[in-house]
């Protein structure tokens, strides 16, 4: 997961969601189909690609796909 | 391709509503993250899609209700009913809203009439109540007032849904433990925490309607409880690993609910019961009885022959000489299943699907009756080919493995044994000596005369309440509307002024059948309904339908009936019945799918047969 089309297309495999790059900036709930429950279950997917923990409560507060997977990789940035 | 890859196409191409049938197929064989994919990619599916387009779906609908988050459970549950061929349609509450759920009469759960409400309890039910700091005291009152609050609930669902009521035990976490520092508050927590779910557990035999799961032998296999995270900033008390497990459970309540409940298990023997191979090794070389391998065969044995004591038939499909099986089970010294545990040796060379064939039509049964278990792949393969509606048990190499194999997918759970459960085996190797006396008379009459049929036909007792239940939920062939009826609606029918539930039982020369058949009839003025009429399939054809049918005409007239309205709902199993009210006089059916008898001419019932017929309630 090194980008984030990279991200877009784990969400749209793991999920089952049509996202597309156009979605990555979409307020969530603007995304089509998403629901918050989605969130719980790509954390854990995300994790064990990276193999790094994400901080929950941080995620929780994201407001677009973009922003989980900024924070998901921020380590790989930083 | 792999199921997931699979489904994601239909899933974005659009067509998996159209090529739902499919599911069945490709996740009825996963587990673990790999049907947790299929899960989710099947739960962003609407129901109504699916229903759409293939309205005879079978459709489970599930409220889930709880203390913490409970959404979680939707996508692996969706997926676990998808295994068997169940779609589910979700109600899912509030986030801790099982009391405002289960309490109010007037709540939505209870309008919405679920087949089954899922409450899920977890240890914040009772950690939420402790006091800070807390001590053992305030975790026993703790328990005991919010297990008066859940007992409240079980009752008052009971009195007023319709549906089942699944609860499950509250398992007791380490993080709790060890937060009492002696180790003698920390026994007394144990107790009082034990006797919490000992509570829980007994709910079940309180409220027929209600069901309990054991948490802890699921827990015991090396499940973690909780994902501390999820825990504390999200509400999801139990851990996904416990939700993907505890929701494979359901699934086999919710089969069982559907009235898909598995009747016969298909045993290969070579390497099944015993280790080596009959053939090459001879009866004193096989491996089974004492020692090695040959335990964990003996082992593997008297889990079958448990599994046959409850009512499920045993059957055996090998490749082999017929000479050799039948002396290895007389002969051998370790064998702990004898011929007598089954109701069929087949021993032969002739492709094993064609065994089991023959087996399912000796019995009257159909092929979703049947379990299969075989360490082969290829015969695993052919008859997954084959018979898709058979259920296979792939053995690995390890006997050791052999018995929790069998035992994971709970092909053969049900609510409650009955008599007849016990007694099952030597009805049905009745029925096979009727059938082999069938091939030698020309013609079925003189088999019928010679036969001494005997029917009694009577309103359902108490006694008689889990039986008929039962058979509503696992006869598919003789069953006219195919509406499954839980012992809770039965027993309102016994009560009901306007209806009357009747038995029928049959014996013959062979032997008692039992109880094989019912009837369930309400008054409506001049007219008298029959809602549906069912029979096992072990007897049906020998003129007891008939007579059971004529006496209920008779019976109606005779009490100022003016006609008699019976109907018929297909599905694909009960083809054989759809002409049965014409056959037997009645007109129609009307554009409602209703057939009526105006109790002109009335069919006498079948010479050959013998009929004690009472009546009550409205039709006396």
């Amino acid at each position: 997961m090194n980008t984030i089309d990279d991200f877009i297309d784990l969400v749209g495999e793991q999920i089952g969601l049509p996202v597309t790059l156009a979605d990555a900036e979409r307020p969530l709930d603007q995304v089509p189909g998403w629901d918050s429950l989605h969130l719980i279950s790509l954390l854990s997917i995300m994790e064990r690609r990276t193999g790094r923990p994400v901080s929950l409560p941080t995620v929780l507060e994201a407001g677009t796909l973009g922003e989980i997977y900024r924070l998901a990789s921020a380590r790989d940035t930083a | 391709m792999t199921s997931g890859s699979e489904l994601l196409r239909l899933l974005r191409s659009g067509a998996l509503p159209d090529r739902y049938p499919l599911v069945r197929e490709l996740v009825g064989d996963l587990s673990g993250d790999k049907l947790a994919h299929a899960g989710r990619l099947l739960s962003t599916l609407d129901p109504d899609e699916v229903l759409r387009a293939h309205p005879g779906t079978p459709t489970t609908h599930i409220a889930i209700t709880g203390h913490g988050l409970v959404a979680p459970l939707v996508p692996t549950l969706t997926g676990e009913l998808a295994r068997h061929g169940l779609l589910l349609r979700s109600r899912l509450s509030d986030f801790d809203g099982y009391i405002a759920d289960l309490a109010d009469p007037d709540s939505g759960l209870y309008a919405a009439g679920p087949d089954l409400t899922v409450c899920l309890l977890d240890p914040a039910v009772i950690t939420d109540d402790l006091p800070v700091p807390w001590n053992v005291a305030d975790a026993e009152k703790a328990l005991d007032e919010r297990m008066t609050v859940v007992e409240g609930l079980a009752a008052r669902f009971a009195a007023t849904a319709r549906g089942t009521l699944l609860l499950n035990t509250i398992p007791l976490p380490r993080r709790l433990t060890t937060q009492l520092l002696d180790h003698r508050s920390r026994a007394r927590l144990g107790v009082a925490w034990r006797e919490a779910n000992a509570r829980l557990l007994r709910l079940a035999e309180r409220h027929p309607p209600v069901l309990v799961i054991d948490l802890d032998p699921l827990l015991a296999e090396g499940v973690p409880l909780t994902d501390e995270r999820l825990d504390a900033y999200a509400g999801a008390h139990l851990s996904a690993e416990l939700l993907a497990v505890y929701a494979r459970e359901i699934g086999h309540v919710a089969r069982q609910l559907a009235g898909q409940t598995r009747k016969v298990l298909v045993l290969d023997l070579d390497e099944t019961l015993w280790g080596g191979i009959l053939g090459d090794d001879g009866v004193e070389g096989i491996q089974v009885g004492e020692g090695g391998r040959g335990a964990a065969f003996a082992a593997f044995q008297r889990v079958v022959k448990q599994i046959g004591a409850q009512g499920v038939l045993l059957a055996a499909v090998s490749k082999n000489d017929p000479e050799p099986v039948r002396r290895a089970f007389a002969e051998h010294p370790g064998m702990v299943l004898r011929e007598d545990d089954f109701v069929r040796i087949s021993a032969s060379w002739r492709p094993k699907h064609e065994s089991i064939a023959a087996l399912a039509g000796a019995l009257n049964l159909g092929m979703d009756s049947m379990v299969f278990v075989d360490d082969s792949a290829y015969e695993c393969g052919l008859v997954r080919r084959e018979l898709p509606t058979v259920a296979v048990v792939q053995l690995g190499e390890e006997p050791a493995a052999h018995a929790g194999r069998l035992l994971r997918d709970g092909w053969f759970d049900t609510r409650e044994l009955t008599g007849e459960d016990h007694t099952r085996l030597d009805k049905y190797r009745q029925e096979l000596g009727r059938q082999d006396f069938l091939d030698s008379f020309t013609s079925i009459d003189d088999y019928l005369r010679e036969l001494g049929v005997v029917v009694r036909l009577g309103p359902v007792t108490e006694t008689e309440v889990p039986r008929v239940a039962q058979l509503s939920l696992r006869t598919n062939q003789f069953n006219l509307t195919t509406e499954r009826l839980q012992p809770s609606d039965v027993h309102a029918l016994r009560t009901d002024r306007d209806a009357l539930p009747l038995a029928v039982h049959a014996a013959d020369r062979f032997g008692d059948n039992g109880l094989v058949g019912a009837l369930f009839l309400r008054r409506d003025g001049a007219r008298v309904r029959i809602d549906n009429f069912l029979l096992s399939c072990r007897v049906f054809g020998r003129g007891i339908e008939q007579a059971c049918l004529s006496a209920v005409l008779r019976r109606a007239r005779d009490t100022g009936a003016a006609e008699v309205l019976g109907r018929y709902r297909p599905t694909a199993k009960n083809q054989k019945v759809a002409r049965f009210y014409p056959r037997c006089g009645f007109a129609g059916p009307d554009e409602d799918g209703i057939f009526r008898h105006d109790l002109t001419d009335i069919v006498p019932p079948p010479g050959h047969v013998n009929l004690i017929e009472t009546f009550g309630g409205p039709l006396s």
